[in-house]
C-alpha cells in the first residue's frame, strides 16, 4: 500500500524545566480525521507547534508522504501542506473575506487562486455561513470567523489540516454542520485531519481515530468505533473525575452581608439587584454575552458609565472607582488574569502587593521586600501554592496558581466580598478542585462570594443559589434541587421545553455524553445569545 | 484544607543575576577600554571628568524617562520643556532680578506644570503619550521662542552658574547632582508603593487599575517628574554655557530616550533601570568625547550614537527573543489557552 500521509515518530521536546513532549508517535492517512485529545498541558499546543514547523523537536522525525523531512520549518510545512487553523482565528479584520484568503500567497499563486476562492466560500456557505468575497472580516460574527478560518485551512493544496478547538464559538446546530462539511471534505479530498477538541461529543460524531496525550506521553491511541468518550476522558486525565462538594453550605439564618443595587453599565437595559448572606456563594450562570462579566465590573465601577449602590453588612458603602471598592473589601478576580489580574513580568509576591498602601512598608514611606515576600509566602503555604517560591516571577506558575495569587491579593488585605468571574476558566482539574475548596473556604469564614462561570458543573457543585442571566437581566433564581443542568440552561437560552431550541438539539452529534462532560453554554456564544433572544 | 499539607521544600528565593542588565556594563566598559587605548588620552582623569559633566544632562533628563517608558509611554517634549525653562529662569534671573536659587526652583516647577500638561491630556484627553507629547513638545518649544522673542538669554547670574557649574573638591557639582537624583529615584523606583505601582501600570495597566491602583495619578505623576527633572537637565545646560538659548535641549530630545533604552527600558512598559539609564548616558558621553579625541569629524557621531542604539536594542531584544522555546515554554507552564495577552506580545 501507499505510504502513510503522515508518520510522527518519537517526538520529544522539553523547555526548561518541563517535559513537554516525550516520545509521542502516531499515523494520520488520507482522509483520516484524528483527534488528539489531552487536558491543558498535556503537550498538544507543542505537538501543534511542531508540525507547524514553528518549534523544532529535540528528537524524533515527522515523514510525510513517505519523505523524512529533516529541515523542517514554516515555509517547508506550508510547503508541505500543512495547515494549523488556531483555536483564535489568525485573520485581519479590517480586510475583506477573499483577501484573508489570499492574504500570503505570491503574486502568481494569486493569479491562479480563483478555484481555491470559489472553493472555500463554497466550503464556507455548506458550513452554514455563507458570506460574500468581498464583505470585511470585521462585520462577520465570531462564528463566521471561525468556519472562515476552518475554509482557509483546507484551501490551496492543503494536505494535513490541523484544527484547534474550531468550534468554540459556534452554536449546536452550526457545529453539527461545519463537522459534517469537514467529514466530507476530508474524504473527498483525501486531506488528513488532525482534530483538537475538547468537547466529548463532537470528538465521538467527527474522528475517525483518538490519540490521548497525557504528560506530554501518547497515552491511547484507537480507533473511535472501539472506545467511547468515558474511556477518552478518563485517560486524557488518568485519574477519577473531579467531584466537589461543598463542604460548608450557607446557614440559612446568616445575615445579609453584600448588598448591590441599581447595577448598571453604559450598555445595560435594566439596573439590577444582587444580595449574598454571610458565608453564601451565589452563582451566576448564562450564555457568555449576557452581561454577566459587566455586571461584576459595574459593582466595582472599572468602566466608566457604570452605576451601583452599595451596601455592606448594611451600612453603604460610596463606590466610585475599584480603588473604594478595594478600601471597601470587594475583592474581583477577573476572567483574563493574565491580562487583568496579573502582571506577569513582575514577581509573585509583588503581585500580591499589589493591593498594598503601606500596610506592607519597613522604614518610613520605604516598602519592605522582607515583609511583602513573608506575607506572600504565608499566603502560598495557606493556598499550596506551587512553586512555593513567590520570588518567581508570576509568568512562571500554571493557570490554577496564578488564579491563587490574584486571589491572594485579596484575601490578605481582608476582603470580605469576592466577586469571582470564571475562576477556572484554563485551570486543569486538579486546580479546579483547590480553587473550589478555596473558594468554599472563604464562604465558610463568613465572606460574601459571587461566582460567575460558564462550567455548570462547577456552578452546580459550589453554589448555594444560582441566579440566571439573560439579555442583561435575571430570568431565574435557583435553590436546593432546582439547581440542575436542565432547569439552568432552559432559563440561559431562554426556551421552555417546547420550543424549537430542543430540535436544534437533537440535531447536535449524537453521541454519549458522560453527565461530567461539560455542556457549557459559554461555546455556544455570541451567536447563540442572538438565537436565544430569538427564540424568546 | 491547604494549611494542613505543608509543601517541604520552601524553596530559597537564589538570587537571580541578571545578565541582560550585566550587558550592558560590561559593554560600557569594553568602550572605556578600547576607547583608551586608541587615545591614552582618554582615560585621564580631567577626561572622564569630561566625560561625566557631558553625560550629566542626557542621565538627568534619561532618569525622568525611565518612569514614563515603565508606564508604557512615552515623552518627547523633555528636550523642549528643558529649552522653555531655561529660557524662562534666565530670563527672570537677569531681567526680572529674582536671586539664583529662587530662579532655579522656579524653572523646576515650571518644568513640572509642564509635565502635568502631558500627563492630564494622556489622562484625562485620553491622548495617546506619543501624539500627546508630540503636540506639547511643539508648544513649549513655541513658548521658549515667544518668551524672548528667539533670542538667546547672555550673561546669566554668576552665582546661578556656580550652582551648578564648579567643583566640590574635585567633583562637578552637576555630577553630584546626577548621583542624588539617581539614588533618589531608584530608590523612588524600587523601594516605594508608588515605584511598584509605575512598574505595574506599565505592566498590565488593567490588572493595576482592578487592583485599586490610581492609574490616573500614577501616570500624570511620572510626566511631572519627568518634567521636573527635564527643567534641571535644562537649567545645567544654561550653567554649562552660561546662556539660556531657546533650542538648547533640543539636541537632548532623542538622545534622553537613546540613553533610557540602551539601559534597557522597555518602550512596551514595565521594564526599565535607572542604573541602566546612566550607563546609557555615560556610554553616549563617553562616544562623543572619545570620538573628537580620535578626531573623527562631528557629523559621524550621529551616526554612531544611532548605530549604538540599534544595537543596544537589538541585543536586548535578542536576549529577550533568542528562543522561540522560551516564549512557548511560557505558553506550556500556564497551561491556559492562548488568549490574546499571551500571543500578542511578540511574533
Amino acid at each position: 500500500m501507499a505510504e502513510h500521509l503522515l508518520v510522527v515518530r518519537d517526538i520529544a521536546k522539553s523547555f526548561p524545566g518541563v517535559r513537554a513532549l516525550d516520545g509521542v508517535s502516531f499515523t494520520l492517512e488520507r482522509g483520516e480525521i484524528r483527534t488528539l485529545a489531552g487536558e491543558n498541558g498535556a503537550g498538544k499546543s507543542t505537538l501543534l507547534g511542531i508540525l507547524g514547523g514553528a518549534l523544532r523537536p529535540d528528537r524524533g522525525s515527522i515523514t510525510i508522504d513517505g519523505v523524512r523531512r529533516m529541515e523542517y520549518t514554516s515555509r517547508r510545512a506550508l510547503a508541505e501542506g500543512v495547515r494549523i487553523a488556531q483555536q483564535e482565528p489568525a485573520i485581519v479584520p479590517q480586510l475583506s473575506v477573499e483577501q484573508n484568503l489570499l492574504l500570503g500567497l505570491t503574486r502568481q499563486q494569486r493569479k491562479a487562486s480563483a478555484d481555491d476562492i470559489d472553493r472555500a466560500l463554497k466550503d464556507v456557505a455548506q458550513m452554514g455561513f455563507p458570506m460574500d468575497a468581498r464583505t470585511p472580516v470585521s462585520r462577520l460574527s465570531p462564528a463566521q470567523r471561525h468556519a472562515l478560518t476552518i475554509a482557509r485551512a483546507f484551501a490551496f493544496g492543503a494536505k494535513i489540516v490541523a484544527l484547534d478547538e474550531p468550534t468554540t464559538s459556534m452554536l449546536e446546530h452550526n457545529v453539527a454542520e461545519v463537522l459534517s462539511r469537514v467529514r466530507e471534505i476530508a474524504h473527498g479530498r483525501g486531506v488528513g485531519v488532525i482534530y483538537v477538541s475538547h468537547k466529548m461529543p463532537e470528538v465521538m460524531s467527527v474522528s475517525d481515530t483518538v490519540v490521548v496525550l497525557r504528560d506530554g506521553k501518547p497515552a491511547f491511541d484507537r480507533p473511535i468505533t472501539e472506545t467511547s468518550s468515558d474511556d477518552i476522558v478518563r485517560r486524557m486525565v488518568g485519574r477519577e473525575l473531579l467531584s466537589f462538594e461543598r463542604q460548608h453550605p450557607v446557614d440559612p439564618a446568616a445575615p445579609v452581608h453584600f448588598e448591590a443595587s441599581g447595577v448598571s453599565h453604559a450598555t445595560s437595559s435594566a439596573p439590577l439587584s444582587i444580595s449574598v448572606r454571610k458565608g453564601e456563594v451565589v452563582g451566576i450562570a448564562g450564555l457568555v454575552g449576557s452581561g454577566r462579566t459587566e455586571f461584576l465590573r459595574s459593582i466595582i465601577r472599572a468602566d466608566e458609565g457604570s452605576r451601583s449602590s452599595v451596601s455592606i453588612a448594611g451600612k453603604p458603602v460610596k463606590i466610585r472607582s475599584p480603588r473604594d471598592s478595594r478600601t471597601a473589601g470587594i475583592a474581583f478576580i477577573p476572567e483574563d488574569r493574565k491580562a487583568q489580574g496579573l502582571v506577569l513580568q513582575t514577581p509573585a509576591y509583588a503581585n500580591v502587593a499589589l493591593t498594598a498602601d503601606g500596610q506592607l512598608n519597613g522604614f518610613g514611606p520605604f516598602i519592605s521586600k522582607k515583609k511583602q515576600i513573608a506575607m506572600a509566602e504565608a499566603m502560598g503555604k495557606r493556598m499550596s501554592l506551587r512553586p512555593a517560591n513567590v520570588s518567581l516571577n508570576a509568568r512562571q506558575f500554571s493557570g490554577g496558581n496564578q488564579q491563587k495569587l490574584v486571589i491572594a491579593k485579596w484575601i490578605w488585605l481582608g476582603a470580605t466580598v469576592y466577586l469571582f468571574d470564571e475562576p477556572t476558566k484554563g485551570v486543569d482539574v486538579g486546580g479546579k478542585v483547590e480553587i473550589y475548596e478555596l473558594i468554599d473556604q472563604l464562604a465558610s469564614e463568613g465572606n460574601a462570594v459571587i461566582v460567575v462561570s460558564s462550567d455548570l458543573p462547577e456552578i452546580i457543585s459550589i453554589s448555594d443559589r444560582v441566579l440566571v442571566m439573560r439579555a442583561g437581566e435575571f430570568v431565574s433564581e435557583h435553590t436546593g434541587a432546582d439547581i440542575n443542568e436542565h432547569s439552568i440552561v432552559a432559563n440561559a437560552m431562554g426556551v421552555s421545553s417546547e420550543s424549537p431550541q430542543s430540535s436544534q438539539n437533537d440535531a447536535a452529534p449524537a453521541a454519549s455524553v458522560p453527565s461530567s462532560d461539560r455542556i457549557d453554554p459559554a461555546d455556544t456564544g455570541a451567536d447563540a445569545f442572538g438565537a436565544a433572544k430569538g427564540t424568546s | 484544607m491547604s494549611s494542613a499539607t505543608p509543601d517541604g521544600i520552601a524553596l530559597r528565593p537564589r538570587r537571580q543575576i541578571n545578565f541582560q542588565a550585566l550587558g550592558i556594563y560590561i559593554a560600557a566598559i569594553v568602550l572605556f577600554i578600547v576607547l583608551g587605548l586608541l587615545n591614552p588620552n582618554f582615560l585621564t582623569a580631567g577626561n572622564l571628568r569630561d566625560v561625566a559633566v557631558s553625560a550629566s544632562v542626557n542621565a538627568i533628563i534619561g532618569i525622568g524617562l525611565t518612569f514614563v517608558i515603565i508606564t508604557g509611554g512615552i515623552d518627547l517634549s523633555v528636550g523642549a520643556i528643558a529649552s522653555f525653562v531655561g529660557i524662562v529662569s534666565a530670563t527672570l534671573m537677569v531681567n526680572g532680578g529674582i536671586p539664583p536659587a529662587m530662579g532655579l526652583i522656579a524653572g523646576i516647577i515650571l518644568g513640572i506644570v509642564c509635565g502635568a500638561v502631558n500627563g492630564l491630556l494622556i489622562t484625562k484627553l485620553r491622548l495617546p503619550p506619543f501624539i500627546a507629547t508630540l503636540g506639547t513638545m511643539s508648544v513649549f518649544q513655541g513658548c521658549a521662542y515667544v518668551a524672548t522673542n528667539g533670542k538667546p538669554v547672555y550673561d546669566v547670574p554668576k552665582e546661578f552658574v556656580l550652582l551648578l557649574n564648579s567643583y566640590v573638591v574635585g567633583i562637578p557639582v552637576v555630577v553630584i547632582v546626577v548621583a542624588v537624583v539617581a539614588v533618589g529615584a531608584g530608590l523612588l523606583l524600587r523601594k516605594t508603593v508608588f515605584g511598584q505601582n509605575v512598574i505595574a501600570v506599565g505592566g498590565s495597566e488593567e490588572t493595576a487599575w482592578l487592583s485599586g491602583v490610581r492609574v490616573h495619578r500614577v501616570k500624570i505623576a511620572v510626566y511631572c517628574l519627568a518634567g521636573g527633572l527635564s527643567a534641571l537637565g535644562g537649567l545645567v545646560i544654561v550653567a554649562r554655557i552660561n546662556a539660556a538659548q531657546p533650542d538648547a535641549g533640543s539636541p537632548y530630545q532623542l538622545t534622553a530616550i537613546a540613553a533610557a533604552v540602551i539601559g534597557g527600558a522597555n518602550l512596551m512598559g514595565g521594564e526599565g533601570r535607572i542604573a541602566g539609564t546612566l550607563v546609557g548616558a555615560v556610554i553616549l558621553g563617553a562616544l562623543t568625547n572619545g570620538l573628537v579625541l580620535l578626531n573623527v569629524p562631528s557629523f559621524y557621531e550621529q551616526i554612531v550614537t544611532g548605530l549604538v542604539v540599534l544595537i543596544a536594542v537589538s541585543l536586548d531584544q535578542g536576549s529577550k527573543g533568542w528562543p522561540m522555546l522560551k516564549r512557548s515554554n511560557k505558553k506550556d507552564l500556564t497551561a491556559a489557552p492562548p488568549t490574546a495577552s499571551t500571543s500578542a506580545v511578540r511574533s
